[in-house]
């Protein structure tokens, strides 16, 4: 193979890889609007809090966070949605691992961690958020839910 | 029940990622050398090398991995402290699909399957750019998927 070619071929790859990382970049993290009136069922997916089983959703929105355990990025959205908590009273952050829970992963589709479901104060699935939320996906999420 | 459970202790996250950079570099140097066929011998000797790190890193972990020692000596003491600490095991994790992809181009062409050493490598290069230059976290992506393919079993 000449030389020309090698390097052309060389520089296709990574060109590829770069382009592949932008549009990656660029989607994950971002929310996708939800319409099927799905409501979720806090027992079912066993939502924990402190150690004590949650009941209630959040008055104004819920984050219902799936993780993992080789996931990195599960526990820097985690935070982002404890700050917020930290903010808003009426925000619920709830964090299911579903790395025991593959009937989760499966009834819900889950292929990435973390994937966030975002629900509204009766527990209907209005958004789904793949990958680790960007700052923003959050604050736009949260003001899509008046009080 | 499902509340995530105790993690080891955490690791500057710019570790795993310096060592990926590295990685990319050798995985584009076997690429080059394996599309010549005076060269294919280098680039099997290289991507044996570039396997057997990968062992090190799914064996032993980032911080026991030589490119973790070099950052740890030569490259954190210029950085400022991480914002936060991250999980071990997914970097552990991604070198581990490292060694198998990696394995695979061996193997590939210890059998002289035509471009099968090229495309392993060209698929971990990808891989280790994207960790590199986007944090892309291979863990966070596959781990889920594979189970639900029942070819990662818990217990």
């Amino acid at each position: 193979m000449s030389l020309d070619l090698k390097v052309l071929l060389v520089i296709a790859l990574v060109a590829l890889a770069s382009v592949a990382g932008l549009i990656w970049r660029a989607r994950t993290g971002t929310a996708k609007k939800i319409h099927s009136g799905e409501v979720i069922n806090l027992k079912e997916i066993g939502a924990t809090k402190n150690g004590k089983p949650v009941e209630k959703f959040g008055e104004r929105v819920t984050f219902l966070q799936f993780s993992s355990e080789m996931c990195s990025q599960c526990t820097q959205t985690a935070r982002l949605f404890h700050e917020l908590e930290a903010q808003h009273d009426d925000v619920l952050h709830i964090e299911v691992d579903i790395t025991n829970r593959l009937d989760l992963a499966n009834k819900f589709n889950i292929l990435q961690t973390p994937t966030t479901l975002v629900l509204d104060k009766n527990g209907v699935v209005t958004s789904r958020i793949g990958g680790a939320a960007k700052p923003q996906t959050i604050q736009d999420e949260l003001g899509s839910f008046h009080i | 029940m499902s509340e995530i459970k105790k993690t080891p202790a955490g690791i500057d996250p710019r570790g795993p990622r310096f060592g990926a950079a590295i990685t990319s570099v050798l995985l584009l140097i076997t690429v080059f050398l394996s599309l010549d066929k005076a060269t294919e011998g280098s680039a099997y000797i290289l991507l044996t090398v570039v396997t057997a790190l990968f062992a090190v890193g799914a064996i032993f972990g980032n911080s026991k991995h030589p490119y973790g020692l070099i950052f740890k000596k030569l490259v954190r003491p210029n950085l400022a402290a991480p914002k936060e600490l991250e999980d071990p095991r997914p970097p552990q994790f991604a070198q581990l699909i490292g060694l198998l992809v990696a394995g695979t181009g061996l193997v590939l062409g210890a059998f002289g399957v035509a471009n099968g050493l090229t495309i392993a490598a060209a698929a971990a290069f990808i891989a280790a750019f994207l960790n590199a230059v986007f944090a892309f976290c291979l863990g966070c992506q596959i781990y889920v998927g594979l189970q639900r393919l029942g070819l990662i079993k818990k217990f």
